[in-house]
């Protein structure tokens, strides 16, 4: 990678510099005749007397020619300022450009690092130099040439003009050139030292933020949350006094410029004022040098600007640049080229040995054969070298010296497209991607674009546009809309087959329970209306089952648009549907201009704010005598502890029903809010009686009619319609476990596992499990669901070598059936596997026991 | 049945005996009610108790080892020594009919009883009463023994 800025730019946008100069030079004499055009018209046209005037042959009397003259100006003010925006555009889109291309080639670089490497670099550290650091590169890069070419030579041609009218004037006039020389370039070092310090000291905040919210946890458990606050504001202090440092010094720079610019015209009235009074100078020579001085002044700041900014941008881009250039680096095909050679044959570990810099990491000389097809353990504990050397087996660790080879292959030249491929890896630390699980399985197959995304009229001019872009920036072509998915490298030949191997492999590493209870919690796709079709008469056969059987009738409320759902909120029963926009809560469902508008004209508005007042009232009175902070609301609550003292206000405000009409918009809306909350088994505040809940259901048809525009924006509860928004159960059950019966949900859920079961709705059930969303890196996960997830995926790979590092290695029944199943799934492959547990080895053809990174025998 | 019926009943309950109304309700409010059905069990012999039950309706069969022993009807508190400590439930309770009961649960109880200081000397008396009664009632059965 270019060390040097300029370098960077020269290399990947000459062409694009030389146009800009061109296009900057080329506005150089319409400016020039702009500036011009204004004196001939005052002195030719307005004061002139010599009419008619001849141009190109033709004649014009004295207001023609003053018409004339305005109107060219007018026609290069147009020139001048177009010129100006398509260089502006121009420069714009160049920098913008070379800043992808630099953003990229530094992200390519960071996949391109050795596994050791990362032990050295934090991502708090890395994210920020591919944002924020480059950032101001890009605005410089337009100006990069064509500014200190054009300046440079508006200067030259300037002071050429000083000089020829008096050597000793431009003498005169450059005389503060050197001193600035010379002082500007050592107070601009160690601005630019400063700002080096500064991008490090941020780095490190960034740093520690990240570390901050990387162990939260552990901070709260130490109460160490003021030595991380006086650490970073340590930091911040630095950060000001660095700051602060490049103030002084910038200024500095400004005003010692600015004193030196007005000092020159000081000689020049000494001095010139002297030849002109001794005879030796004429008037206007000196008159006319100090308008040329007052012109050269402009160029010079510009480049004392240019050169300011130069040193700082410059600093910037080697203070992020040397980060990612590390001596070691992966060639750039290791991870671009596509070509994937078959590992064939036995595999050989010779005189296999690493140090990782660490005590604890080494491995020293280990020479093994393993027959291709057989299954390895390798036991010993942490430290022992057991990592090191399973991940030097798969090629993603380099070792110092030795060389892991398959057949012929030595592991350490091939691309990742073969080791990528026909490897696979669960380390002891395993990563779940932010996506659905089906993203997650099938992460292992998607190497590169298969079949191309079909793009059709405008989208085919947006998809040539960003080709041409990724072309100009020396980005990859690849396209995330193609089919990414490599069927054959799973081992099936169409989608649907995919499909049926994924619950395979979802069934081999024991996640298929998991995956029915995600499944049934899911929201289904809008396109899968066959399984809705499905769900919907499943639940009609089990509303039917729930009726018949009165043990489980009391147990439910199923929804009924002519009864009142007393397991249900008060807003579920008004509505009777549920907003399409889940941002939508029940707490700001008062606030929605629609709702808003219904309950004024049904008159439900009053009724359902006295209602919240009369919720308000008896938890302020119940709360009354309370003083502490203990939280005896729990979450069940129709209020929370922090929200009381807001009722206990607006409770204060209308001590009397008459003011409820009167009553501020956000009050009455938090009033209601609370009715809405209301859910009679739950709250028993005996605040629902018979005549409300017949006022419920009344409103509840007119808000039907009112609502039910089409625009779609309220799902109506129907018994014989699918709910897009709510999960599969919630559709299958369609109604309430009540709150008040004993063990009611689990009952519940036991007729409904029996209910799928029946009607054979368990598969496709898992089937939307499959696009149940993990959350940020799994977290919605547990910590066995996400590493047997990372077997899965290991599994569909089909890889002809599969590692397993401190995965299902334990000794509990559960471990030992699931080794006993992947080992069958990997029939005839080649297994290493990698253990503290010396326990399991018989399991094994053969075991290596590792000490201090030495094998200490093979059986 | 509302939460003022619930108070009526808690007033009914001797351990509650001198606890003001107020304080009820809240404890009322916090606890959690609950039907069962015939032949549901609300606690099991040994399992280790968290939580008293106030029998609001219906009547539940008191069982220890399998066989009846007693039947606990309208306004009873079983169990109640639970919420004050850790003790194995000494018998299983089995709904006879549809039982309406209150669940009072121990951390809800203890919670109201450190906001209201007063509220634990009326349950330290009601149980100083109970002992005494209890002592004596020994010291009888000794001396009758002798």
């Amino acid at each position: 990678m270019e060390k040097s800025l300029f370098r960077f730019i020269w290399r990947n946008s000459a062409k694009y510099q030389i146009i800009i100069l061109l296009i900057t030079c080329l506005s150089y004499p319409v400016n020039y005749i702009l500036l011009d055009l204004p004196k001939q018209i005052t002195n030719e046209a307005i004061q002139g007397s010599d009419f008619p005037v001849i141009i190109f042959g033709i004649e014009f009397d004295q207001i023609d020619y003053l018409v004339f003259l305005c109107m060219m100006f007018l026609v290069l003010v147009v020139i001048s300022n177009g010129i100006k925006l398509v260089l502006n555009v121009y420069k714009g889109r160049l920098g913008e450009r070379m800043l992808r291309r630099l953003r990229f080639d530094l992200y390519q670089r960071v996949l391109r690092f050795r596994l050791p490497h990362f032990k050295k670099v934090s991502s708090g550290e890395i994210i920020p130099m591919i944002t924020a650091e480059v950032e101001d590169v890009g605005g410089y890069i337009g100006e990069a040439i064509a500014l200190p070419a054009y300046q440079g030579g508006m200067l030259i041609v300037q002071l050429g003009f000083i000089f020829m009218q008096d050597p000793l004037l431009g003498l005169a006039a450059v005389a503060s050139y050197p001193v600035q020389g010379y002082i500007i370039p050592k107070l601009q070092k160690k601005v630019v030292m400063l700002s080096r310090e500064r991008v490090r000291n941020v780095r490190t905040i960034s740093d520690r933020v990240g570390e901050t919210i990387s162990g939260i946890s552990e901070i709260h458990a130490n109460d160490a949350s003021a030595w991380h606050s006086a650490d970073l504001s340590d930091r911040l202090y630095k950060n000001f006094t660095i700051r602060f440092d490049i103030y002084n010094r910038k200024y500095f720079i400004k005003f010692l410029n600015n004193f030196m610019n007005q000092l020159t015209p000081f000689f020049f009235y000494l001095i010139g004022g002297y030849l002109a009074i001794a005879g030796n100078l004429s008037l206007g020579a000196l008159l006319a040098v100090i308008a040329a001085y007052k012109d050269l002044a402009g160029p010079w700041k510009e480049l004392l600007a240019y050169y300011q900014q130069t040193a700082d941008v410059q600093v910037k881009y080697q203070t992020v640049v040397e980060n990612f250039d590390p001596p070691d680096i992966y060639p750039v095909e290791r991870i671009t080229s596509d070509d994937s050679v078959d590992l064939e044959g036995d595999m050989k570990l010779e005189s296999l040995s690493f140090s990782g810099g660490a005590a604890g990491q080494d491995v020293q000389g280990v020479s093994l054969d393993i027959a291709d097809g057989s299954r390895v353990v390798f036991v010993g504990p942490d430290g022992s070298g057991r990592a090191e050397i399973l991940q030097m087996a798969c090629g993603l660790l380099s070792p110092t010296s030795g060389r892991v080879l398959i057949g012929d292959h030595n592991l350490d030249h091939l691309c990742e497209a073969t080791l990528g491929r026909q490897i696979s890896y669960v380390g002891s630390l395993v990563h779940v991607w932010t996506g659905t699980i089906r993203d997650n399985l099938m992460y292992g197959l998607r190497h590169r674009p298969l079949i191309p995304f079909n793009y059709e009229g405008e989208a085919k001019k947006a998809r040539d546009r960003w080709v041409y872009e990724a072309e100009m920036t020396a980005n990859p072509l690849d396209d995330t809309m193609a089919d990414w998915d490599d069927l054959k490298a799973a081992g099936v030949e169409s989608e649907a087959e995919l499909e049926e191997r994924l619950l395979e492999v979802i069934e081999l590493v024991g996640l298929s329970k998991d995956l029915y209870r995600l499944g049934l919690q899911s929201i289904l796709e809008p396109e899968n209306d066959e399984l809705m079709d499905r769900v919907l008469s499943a639940r009609e056969a089990l509303a039917e089952k729930i009726q018949s059987d009165p043990k489980l009738r009391s147990l439910v409320e199923l929804w009924n648009p002519e009864a009142y759902n007393n397991s249900a909120s008060l807003a579920e029963n008004l509505f009777f549907a549920v907003p399409s926009d889940h941002k939508l809560t029940t707490d700001k469902i008062p606030e929605d201009p629609e709702v808003k508008d219904f309950l004024e004209k049904s008159g439900m508005d009053n009724g359902l704010a006295m209602v919240g007042l009369r919720i308000a009232k008896t938890m302020v009175e119940l709360l009354a005598s309370v003083k502490g902070d203990i939280d005896f609301l729990g979450n069940n609550s129709i209020m929370t502890m922090d929200e009381l003292p807001d009722y206990e206000e607006i409770v204060r405000r209308c001590e009397n029903a008459d003011k409820i009409k009167q009553l501020e918009d956000e009050d009455r809306s938090a009033l209601i809010a609370l009715a809405f909350r209301l859910v009679p088994t739950r709250h028993r505040l005996g605040i629902m009686d018979d005549d409300l809940r017949a006022k419920v259901i009344e409103a509840r048809k007119q808000f039907r009619e009112f609502a039910d525009t089409g625009d779609g924006r309220f799902i109506f509860f129907d018994p014989h319609h699918y709910i897009p928004s709510l999960t599969i159960e919630d559709n299958l059950l369609f109604g309430r476990v009540r709150l008040d019966r004993h063990d009611a949900r689990q009952r519940i859920d036991e007729v409904i596992r029996e209910h799928v079961y029946e009607l054979k709705l368990r598969r496709p059930i898992r089937h939307s499990g499959l696009d149940y969303h993990v959350g940020v890196a799994g977290s919605r996960l547990s910590s066995t669901q996400r590493r047997r997830l990372c077997v899965a995926r290991a599994i569909l790979k089909n890889a002809k070598l599969t590692v397993f590092d401190e995965t299902v290695s334990g000794l509990s029944e559960a471990d030992i059936a699931m080794r006993a199943t992947l080992f069958k799934a990997l029939e005839g492959k080649t297994v290493l596997f990698g253990t503290a547990n010396e326990a399991i080895a018989s399991e094994f053809d053969s075991v290596v026991t590792l000490e201090h990174g030495r094998q200490v025998d093979a059986k | 049945m509302s939460i003022d019926a619930e108070v009526a009943a808690l007033k009914k309950v001797p351990l509650f005996h001198g606890i003001d109304g107020s304080k009820l309700r809240l404890l009322a409010f916090m606890s959690q009610r609950v039907e069962y059905q015939d032949g549901e069990e609300l606690c099991s012999q040994g399992d280790t108790g968290d939580s008293a039950f106030v029998i609001l309706s219906g009547q539940a069969d008191v069982l220890v080892d399998g066989e009846k022993l007693a039947v606990v009807g309208e306004h009873a508190i079983v169990g109640e020594i639970s919420i004050l400590c850790d003790v194995p439930r000494t018998a299983t309770l089995r709904a006879s009919g549809i039982v309406d009961v209150l669940t009072i649960a121990k951390d809800d109880f203890i919670k109201l009883m450190k906001e209201f200081p007063e509220m634990s000397l009326e349950v330290m008396r009601t149980l100083a009463e109970r002992l005494e009664k209890t002592t004596r009632a020994l010291a009888a059965a000794k001396s009758a023994a002798s």
